[in-house]
């Protein structure tokens, strides 16, 4: 079978661009969250064809195609990044990629390109694209670089406070749609690999939930970096979950709302596990949300084997609110 | 000056019924120093365990309460006071921090009270964090009611493979 390999730090990222495949392709699709993994995944086949992105930790896109070349390692890549510049664009064609496409991915696209370059046979199918809603850029630049300065501040306090160096997330931010957040859960109840907590949270006319969701391989790491000692069982682990989550989404949530200028309070947070299905919570919700503003966070501490993500949700009526804090920001 | 007068003394009322909520919600409120000396006490901390204000004020908490984990419940407490941030314990975690009885002695099913916990920063005037609060909650009914549908749920798992139907 054919195998794509998708090379994000994103999750959210990863998701979009394995749903914009086309849906009659045959396909087994793998995932990397950066380059190390890709190469990896590409020397055991994994990825005769490779969506990556630029901008990704410990090995990102560029270094990426240069080890490709350099090792002579067998695939067809395709470049997906926000990085527009043109600069960009010449640089991964110089290093052997095919083609460039702009973030988010859209079906149509892809497509038109699998096809130019005979990645696909070209056979007749119209299909309707979907319509797919982007965040104005100005508007997700400005959610960017708030959560960059929340997560400054936060990096800073992490760091003192774990005594380790942080390696501080490019934040994604997103308008995702209630299948992908779907999907993006469903990898937690499907896999026994992730543990996760959400946590509400809500301020004058801004509400949400924030998602942490912490690797199983991560808590042997995380438990040395907190000081436990013996062995890590599960209630231990539960513990470690609550502490890393606790720190994480309190340090994000008070940076952006002193930038914001309000105050957030925060429901108890609730462990998604195997007794509550995710999915049905999520079905159940649909009539009530079609999209929500998503902020993903993946953060890696230097020097250990620790990946968790952060994803903050908003509500669509919530971007009202904050672009009008957030109005001094925008003004030219 | 009557009208400071009545200013001064609305302040005074509004202060004093301000106290009168806080003593009287039905939650847990313990407020520590830095060194985890207890500075306040509401009512429903002391009708749980039977501790005066006066017994427990500028007391250490774990002289109060040997059962609290000293070093886990530290270990808890650095994010409040370095970072400015709040941390949770859910009863998930720990069943309870305090062993209280439970609330309903009669008709509860349960020996003790499970608890959900918030820890707080407490802002000074400078801007420094010197004091904390615990804030907890009664969660003995969700424990109670999570156990049983557990439980419910193992009994139906094993009436499945007993006649072999599918979930």
């Amino acid at each position: 079978m054919y195998s794509v390999l998708i090379c994000d730090d994103s999750m959210v990222a990863r998701k979009q661009a394995a749903k914009c495949l086309p849906d009659e392709w045959d396909v087994a699709v793998h995932f990397a969250k950066h380059g190390g993994e890709a190469i990896e995944a590409l020397k055991q086949g994994k990825g005769q064809l490779l969506l990556l992105d630029l901008n990704m930790p410990i090995m990102d896109g560029y270094q990426t195609l240069e080890n490709i070349l350099k090792e002579g390692i067998d695939t067809q890549v395709i470049v997906i990044s926000g990085d527009v510049q043109p600069e960009a664009h010449e640089r991964v064609r110089s290093l052997g990629a095919l083609d460039f496409i702009k973030k988010p991915v859209k079906p149509a696209i892809l497509k038109e390109l699998l096809h130019k370059y005979h990645i696909i046979d070209a056979q007749a199918e119209d299909e309707p694209e979907a319509e797919v809603h982007t965040l104005d850029p100005d508007i997700r630049d400005c959610y960017q670089e708030i959560t960059n300065i929340a997560m400054g501040r936060a990096g800073d306090h992490l760091a003192r406070i774990l005594n380790v160096f942080v390696r501080l997330p490019i934040p994604n931010v997103n308008l995702i749609e209630v299948s992908e957040l779907h999907m993006m859960l469903q990898d937690i109840e499907l896999k026994d690999s992730v543990s996760g907590i959400c946590q509400g949270f809500v301020g004058p006319g801004i509400s949400g939930e924030a998602l942490f969701i912490l690797s199983d391989s991560s808590f042997g790491d995380v438990a040395k970096i907190m000081g436990i000692e013996g062995a890590v069982d599960d209630h231990v682990q539960l513990e470690l979950l609550m502490d890393a989550a606790n720190i994480l989404i309190g340090t994000c949530l008070t940076g952006l709302a002193s930038q914001l200028d309000l105050y957030f309070s925060q429901g108890h947070p609730v462990v998604l596990g195997q007794h509550r299905s995710i999915s049905e919570l999520i079905s159940s919700n649909r009539m009530r949300w079609r999209r929500t503003l998503a902020i993903e966070l993946s953060y890696g501490l230097e020097g250990y084997n620790v990946h968790c993500d952060l994803v903050l949700l908003m509500t669509e009526e919530s971007m009202k609110v904050m672009n009008y804090k957030l109005s001094h920001l925008l003004e030219d | 000056m009557s009208t400071n007068f009545s200013d001064e003394l609305d302040d005074l009322a509004e202060f004093h019924w301000m106290m009168d909520m806080l003593q009287t919600v039905d939650v847990g409120i313990v407020v520590l120093d830095r060194n985890f000396n207890v500075v306040v006490w509401n009512a429903f901390m002391e009708s749980h365990s039977g501790l005066l204000p006066s017994d427990v004020r500028e007391r250490n908490l774990f002289e109060l309460f040997p059962e609290v984990d000293q070093p886990w419940f530290i270990a808890k407490c650095r994010p409040i006071f370095e970072l400015k941030t709040r941390a949770f314990i859910t009863w998930e975690q720990r069943p309870y921090m305090f062993r209280f009885a439970n609330y309903r002695p009669i008709t509860g099913t349960e020996d003790y009270m499970y608890q959900n916990i918030t820890l707080s920063p407490l802002t000074g005037t400078t801007g420094r964090v010197d004091h904390m609060c615990i804030m907890l909650y009664d969660v003995t009914d969700v424990a109670a009611h999570k156990k049983r549908a557990e439980a419910v749920e193992v009994s139906l798992n094993e009436l499945r493979e007993q006649t072999g139907t599918k979930a």
